[in-house]
């Protein structure tokens, strides 16, 4: 039985590192896969996580687009954004709503904010004026 | 029948009269004067009027201003934001403001509060100020025509997320911004869609994110300032024609940090400028058509990194001494001209004493290849290991970029590096702000 400990605490090891997980953003010092510029606005950051474990933090949900746009050959475990009115989680941003709004300035010129559910997303246009878009039709959008 | 004395002092009263009622008038404020509040004399006035503020603390909130005016400050009167409020938001087609402390603008996620917003308007003056504390100081929104000279900036961003810049321009034409020192901020000056704008004598240092920062914003023009100790240094991006004239770029260190980070900048020159001790001194990706001549790059990590996508760059003429590594070009088949630069280890000679090289210099050693790939490899800097690497491959190079070569390394450095702004504007009383975290820092630069 002890033998098998090493082992399995090995293989444990491996896989926990093979596993992709999200990582937390550290505002002012992670510098941005897509544009390098330095990740400060902490509503607008944006992550994405490849299937082997990769991680690729975004100063701007339009730099991850770009950024998809420019590796669509890579598989990602996951695509996250952050809420604009609760930026402190990660979101899944294939079921997240998109704003484009004049009246919401992004970090890299977009004009684009993210929402948890269409209501809230359709609720700041009514606040704010623009366009309310899904995962999908944005990036269509975006190109 | 009037003495002809008598006669011209009269005349001389009636044009004294009208150019006093050209000029306006003058309302003077005071604690305690008739009109003891600034929003109260501003109510009074009429344009080109001068509201003169004197010696006092003024706390009134949100002062909002649409008339064309001047706004002057005797004795540096402060106007006080208690910690939960923009200050002065200005609406006007002249407008003038010097001499006043303003302070407390307090952090908000929701609003960008500013000291001194100007809106929307052209020919103004910001002179002489000081602003303390401010979440964005000056802001300048959809505005031309101005000049914002000689202010002191200074404020206690601790994080990024929770600070605004010192000095905002965003749709904004043909402003000049001039001799100020700012620090604290997130980033010194900011630009966003500003375009025929001069950026000059700044001294940008201590702040969060970037000294300077362009964003989407052509035909500009920066020259004699300092960049010191920035988070990240200065980044100028997606823009064309940026004119970069001896500026200093200096001690900013950090894993993600540049003394100038180049991004989607075409046709614009890097002339004259020195950079100093910093991580890596030009880190380019995707710029074309710039030329850099005589700048100067010392002790630095990397003195320049280009990027993928970086075609007819021509460098010449700069000195690279004591850095690290020279240059690290991350992509083979970009065709920028490196000849006719001074480097400290050409290790050539010079047999006809041209005072060029004879021998072709390779700035680019396979050891900065290798670190470029991967970044651990750090660890085996300045070991006999390297030397031998680097040896080797510059004998029969493989791996580095064949073109990475100067045809004429010059033998002798080029002259006169820039001195950037090293004579601030502002004379600041440094006791007037006692206990605060920067002071001591931004104030020890004489």
């Amino acid at each position: 039985m002890k033998k098998l400990i090493l082992p399995a605490v090995l293989i444990m090891l491996l896989a926990s590192a093979c596993s992709p997980t999200p990582q937390p953003v550290e505002f002012g010092a992670d510098a941005c896969a897509h544009c390098k510029m330095t990740i400060v606005e902490v509503p607008f950051a944006a992550e994405l996580v490849s299937s082997k474990g990769k991680v690729f933090k975004f100063d701007a949900i339009e730099c991850m687009a770009d950024y998809l746009k420019d590796h669509a050959e890579t598989e990602f475990a996951f695509q996250l954004v952050r809420d604009f009115n609760q930026p402190d989680d990660w979101q899944d941003a294939k079921t997240c709503s998109y704003l484009i709004s004049d009246e919401v300035p992004s970090p890299m010129g977009a004009y684009l904010s993210a929402y948890a559910t269409e209501a809230q997303a359709i609720q700041m246009r009514e606040a704010k004026g623009g366009q309310v878009f899904d995962w999908e039709n944005l990036l269509i959008y975006l190109k | 029948m009037l003495h002809p004395h008598i006669i011209k002092t009269l005349t001389a009263t009636a044009f004294l009269m009208m150019a006093v009622a050209l000029q306006g008038r003058v309302i003077e404020v005071c604690p305690e004067c008739p009109v003891s509040s600034i929003s109260e004399a501003i109510e009074l006035a009429q344009p080109c009027d001068t509201v003169l503020v004197k010696k006092g603390t003024y706390s009134e909130g949100n002062i909002l201003i649409g008339k064309d005016l001047t706004l002057f400050g005797e004795g540096n009167p402060i106007l006080d934001g208690g910690g939960n409020s923009e200050i002065l938001t200005i609406h006007s087609q002249f407008f003038h403001i010097e001499g006043f402390t303003i302070q407390n603008i307090g952090t908000s996620y929701t609003q960008d509060r500013a000291g001194i917003r100007m809106k929307e308007s052209q020919n103004f003056t910001i002179k002489n100020n000081r602003l303390l504390d401010a979440f964005f100081a000056i802001y300048l929104e959809k505005s031309k025509d101005g000049v914002v000279e000689n202010n002191f900036v200074l404020g206690q961003a601790e994080n990024e997320a929770g600070s605004g810049n010192a000095i905002h321009l965003w749709y904004c034409e043909n402003i000049i911004v001039k001799d100020n020192h700012l620090a604290g901020h997130r980033d010194g000056i900011y630009l966003e869609f500003v375009d025929n704008s001069r950026v000059t004598g700044n001294i940008a240092e201590n702040n969060l994110r970037y000294g300077l920062h362009f964003m989407f914003s052509n035909d500009n023009f920066y020259h004699h300032n300092t960049f010191r100790n920035n988070g990240a240094g200065v980044a100028v991006m997606y823009s064309r024609r940026i004119d970069m004239f001896q500026n200093v770029f200096e001690k900013n260190w950090g894993a993600a940090s540049y003394g100038l980070l180049l991004k989607e900048i075409h046709d614009s020159r890097i002339e004259q400028n020195s950079f100093l001790e910093n991580t890596v001194g030009i880190f380019t990706e995707t710029s074309n058509r710039l030329t850099y001549v005589r700048n100067t790059f010392a002790h630095n990590g990397w003195a320049m990194k280009i990027s993928g996508g970086c075609q007819q760059n021509v460098l010449t003429q700069n000195n690279f001494m004591s850095n690290s590594f020279d240059l690290a070009v991350q992509i083979a088949g970009m065709d920028n001209n490196y000849d006719g630069n001074f480097w400290s280890d050409y290790s050539g000679y010079d047999l006809d004493r041209d005072g060029v090289g004879d021998v072709p210099h390779r700035p680019m050693k396979l050891f900065s290849y290798i670190v470029t790939r991967t970044p651990e490899s750090i660890v085996l800097m300045r070991s006999l290991f390297v030397d031998i690497l680097n040896f080797s491959e510059k004998v029969s190079p493989i791996f580095t970029p064949e073109n990475v070569v100067d045809h004429a390394p010059k033998m002798k450095q080029t002259s006169g590096i820039a001195q950037g702004a090293e004579t601030p504007g502002p004379k600041i009383d440094p006791a007037a702000k006692p206990g605060h975290s920067l002071t001591q820092n931004a104030l020890t630069i004489k």
